[in-house]
C-alpha cells in the first residue's frame, strides 16, 4: 500500500504552495529590512514542497492499518480530550478532570468501579498540587456560579 | 580563579532550602514520569515545564527544578528500560540489551544500582568539563555575527535530520513544518499577522508548550491506545537497588572511558546520546574481548551506555548554553523552557548573567547528587508504581499535562490546539515523520529569521554576506556534509552488498 505516501506527498506539495501563496501578500516597504516577512515562509514552503514531491515520487509502503477496535479507542481519546477543553470552564476543574480521567481509564480497559475511584483520587491529588500547593487559579465552573 | 568563585556563589544559590527542596521534587517527579512506559524524558520535561512557568518562581529556582526534572526523567527512563525492556528513547536501547538480560537473570537490583552510579559519574564528570569549556567557547562565540548564527542553525537542522537515523526527506518535511509553525503570529519586525486565519489567539504565535505536549505526550496516548495488543508489560520487580562494592569498582574504567567519549560526542549537534551510548557500548565490548559476557547481562554493558548517555546529555548543553542553539529534541525543549522563563542562552549569558549560569552549573551538581541519593534507597518505591495498571497511570499523567497546559494561559483554546497537535503527532509517527525537528524548528525559527534579516540588513540585501567569514563557510560545509552523509552511507552499503 503506497497510496498513503502518495496522498501525504501530494498534501505536502499543496500545503507548500498554499503557504507560499499566502506569503506573497505579506508586503512591507522598509529599506532596512531587505528580507522582509516573506523569506522564512518561502523557505518553509520550499522545504515542505520538495519533501512532498520526493515522497510522492518515491512512496514507501506504509504500516498496517488500524483495526476497528484500535481506531475506536483512539477516536474516543481524541473526543475525550477535545471534550475536556469544552467542559472545563463549565463544570470546573475537579469534575471535568475526574471525568476525563474516567474516560481515559475506561479506554485503557479499566473496570468501572476502580476507574471511578482512580479518577476521583487522581483529580483530588491534582487539585491539591495545583490549587493548594502552587496556588494557581483553576476554573470553578460557571455552571455552579449562577 | 574567577570561575571557581562564581561556582561557589552558584552553590550558595543552589543550596538554599527552597531550591534544595525543588531539586528533590524535580528529581523525584522527573524519575516518576520518565519511568512510565512509553513516556520518556522529552515527554516528562514537556509535561512538567508548565508547572515551572505557572508557579511564578524566580528564574534560578525554576532552572533548578528543570534540571532536576531533566536528570530525573533520564534515570526514570533507565528504570523502565532495565525492568520492562521498554526504552523511551533511542539512546536507552543499548542499555536495554544487558540491563534487561540482568533483570531476567534476577539481577535487576545490581543493574539499577550500576545505572544510577554510572549516570552520576558520567553526569558529574561532564558538568566539570562543561564548566571548563563553556567560558572558552563563549569567548569564541562572541565573535559570531548574524551570518554565522544563521549558518550554525542550518547546521543544527541538518545534523539533527541526518543523524536521527530515519528518512532525511521526512525529516526535511518535519523541519519545514516546525519552521512554518514558528512564523505563525505577528511578525516582530513589521507587525504583519502571518497565518493567523483571523484568530486573535494565534496573534501571539504558537505556544511552545502547547505544541510540544500535543506532539509528544498527547500523541503518545493515542499511540498507546492504537496498539492492537494493548498488553500490560509485566513488571519484574526487585525491591531495591543494591550492588557489592567489588562489582562496582570493576566498572570504574568503563565508566570513566564512556563518560569522556559520551561528552565528546554529545557536544556535536544531532543525536548525540544515541551515538554516544552505541559507541561506548561497542568500545567496551571490544576492550573486554573474551572476558566479556556482553549481550547476556554483563554489568559493563549497563555502565558504559549509562555513563556515556548522561555525559552526552550534559555535552549537549554546551552548544545550547554558549551559542543558544540546541542540537537535539530534548535540548530544544529545554531552550523553549529557558526562553519562557526570560532567559536567553548564548555567549552573553556568561558575561551578562553569570549568577544564572553558575547557579545552573551548581544546581546540575546538586541535581546529580540527589539523583544518586534518592534513587539508591528509593528505587523500590518508584518501581512499585510500575506495577500499577496502565489505566491508572496514563490517564493520571495525561490529566497532569492538561491541567498544566491550561494553567499557563488559562485558555481552553490551548487545550483544543494541543489535542489537534496530538492528532498531527499521531499521524506523523504512524507515517515515519520525526517529531524532534518540529520542536527544533519552532524554537529556532524566530532566531533564524531574526539573524537572516539582520545579516541582510547590514549588507544591504547582499546575499554573499552569508558566506563571507571563514567560520560561516566552515559551518555551511559542515551542514552540507552532514546532510549528504546518510545518502553517502546508503550508497556505500549498497555498493558493498552488491560488490
Amino acid at each position: 500500500m503506497k497510496i498513503a505516501d502518495r496522498s501525504i506527498g501530494a498534501a505536502l506539495v499543496v500545503t507548500g504552495i498554499a503557504i507560499a501563496a499566502a506569503a506573497t501578500t505579506y508586503r512591507v516597504g522598509f529599506m532596512t529590512d531587505p528580507v522582509g516577512p516573506r523569506a522564512l515562509p518561502y523557505l518553509t514552503a520550499l522545504m515542505m514542497g520538495c519533501a512532498g514531491a520526493l515522497i510522492f515520487a518515491r512512496p514507501e509502503a506504509s504500516s498496517s492499518d488500524l483495526d476497528r477496535a484500535a481506531a475506536r479507542r483512539t477516536g474516543g481519546a481524541v473526543l475525550t480530550f477535545a471534550g475536556y477543553a469544552l467542559v472545563l470552564p463549565l463544570l470546573g476543574f475537579f469534575l471535568s478532570t475526574a471525568l476525563v480521567i474516567l474516560g481515559l481509564a475506561r479506554l485503557f480497559g479499566g473496570p468501572w468501579r476502580p476507574s471511578i475511584a482512580s479518577a476521583l483520587s487522581t483529580a483530588g491529588a491534582l487539585w491539591l498540587l495545583f490549587v493548594a500547593l502552587l496556588q494557581l487559579p483553576l476554573p470553578v465552573g460557571s455552571l455552579w456560579m449562577r | 580563579m574567577d570561575a571557581l568563585s562564581h561556582l561557589i556563589s552558584g552553590f550558595g544559590i543552589a543550596l538554599q532550602p527552597l531550591n534544595l527542596g525543588l531539586a528533590v521534587f524535580g528529581v523525584a517527579t522527573g524519575t516518576f514520569v520518565g519511568m512510565l512506559p512509553g513516556i520518556g524524558p522529552i515527554n516528562a520535561i514537556a509535561i512538567l515545564i508548565p508547572i515551572t512557568f505557572a508557579s511564578g518562581m524566580p528564574p534560578e529556582s525554576a532552572l533548578i527544578l528543570l534540571v532536576g526534572i531533566y536528570y530525573g526523567s533520564q534515570y526514570g527512563n533507565s528504570i523502565s528500560t532495565i525492568l520492562l525492556n521498554v526504552p523511551g528513547t533511542a539512546s536507552a536501547v543499548v542499555t536495554a540489551i544487558d540491563g534487561h538480560a540482568m533483570t531476567k537473570d534476577g539481577r535487576a537490583g545490581q543493574a539499577l544500582a550500576v545505572s544510577a552510579v554510572a549516570s552520576f559519574v558520567g553526569g558529574t564528570l561532564s558538568i566539570f568539563a562543561l564548566v571548563l569549556l563553556a567560558p572558552v567557547l563563549s569567548n569564541w562565540a562572541i565573535r559570531f555575527g548574524p551570518a554565522e548564527y544563521f549558518a550554525l542553525m542550518v547546521f543544527a537542522f541538518s545534523a539533527l535530520s541526518s543523524f536521527s537515523g530515519g528518512s532525511v526527506v521526512r525529516a526535511l518535511a518535519s523541519t519545514g513544518f516546525g519552521l512554518w509553525l514558528a512564523t505563525i503570529g505577528l511578525d516582530p519586525n513589521s507587525a504583519i499577522p502571518r497565518y493567523t486565519f483571523g484568530s486573535i489567539q494565534l496573534l501571539d504565535g504558537m505556544d511552545f508548550v502547547v505544541v510540544t505536549i500535543g506532539l509528544f505526550a498527547v500523541s503518545e496516548v493515542f499511540v498507546l491506545l492504537s496498539d492492537t495488543r494493548m498488553g500490560e508489560a509485566a513488571a519484574d520487580v526487585t525491591g531495591k537497588a543494591a550492588i557489592a562494592w567489588k562489582e562496582l569498582l570493576a566498572t570504574t574504567w568503563t565508566m570513566l572511558r564512556s563518560a569522556a567519549l559520551g561528552f565528546g560526542v554529545g557536544v556535536l549537534p544531532g543525536a548525540g546520546g544515541t551515538i554516544a551510548s552505541f559507541l561506548a557500548y561497542s568500545t567496551e565490548e571490544r576492550l573486554a574481548g573474551e572476558s566479556g559476557d556482553f549481550g547476556n547481562g554483563d554489568i559493563r554493558g549497563v555502565a558504559a551506555p549509562e555513563a556515556a548517555n548522561n555525559a552526552a546529555a550534559n555535552g549537549a548543553l554546551i552548544p545550547l548554553l554558549t551559542l543558544g542553539v540546541p542540537g537535539s529534541g530534548t535540548t530544544a525543549v529545554l531552550l523553549g523552557a529557558l526562553l519562557g522563563l526570560g532567559i536567553t542562552p548564548g555567549p552573553l549569558l556568561l558575561t551578562e548573567e553569570p549568577d544564572l549560569f553558575w547557579g545552573l552549573a551548581a544546581s546540575m551538581y546538586v541535581g546529580n547528587a540527589f539523583l544518586l541519593l534518592l534513587n539508591l534507597p528509593l528505587v523500590g518505591v518508584f518501581v512499585r508504581a510500575l506495577t500499577l495498571p496502565r489505566w491508572v497511570l496514563i490517564p493520571g499523567v495525561s490529566a497532569l499535562a492538561f491541567v498544566a497546559v491550561y494553567a499557563v494561559n488559562a485558555s481552553s483554546f490551548d487545550l483544543l490546539l494541543m489535542t489537534g497537535f496530538g492528532v498531527v503527532g499521531f499521524g506523523m509517527r504512524r507515517f515515519g515523520f520525526p517529531l524532534a525537528p518540529v520542536v527544533l524548528g519552532l524554537v529556532l525559527g524566530p532566531l533564524m529569521e531574526k539573524n537572516l534579516r539582520r545579516a541582510m540588513a547590514l549588507s544591504g540585501g547582499e546575499v554573499g554576506v552569508l558566506f563571507d567569514s571563514p567560520i560561516a563557510v566552515t559551518l555551511w560545509i559542515l551542514a552540507f556534509v552532514s546532510f549528504i552523509a546518510p545518502i553517502g552511507f546508503r550508497w556505500a552499503r549498497f555498493r558493498s552488498t552488491r560488490g
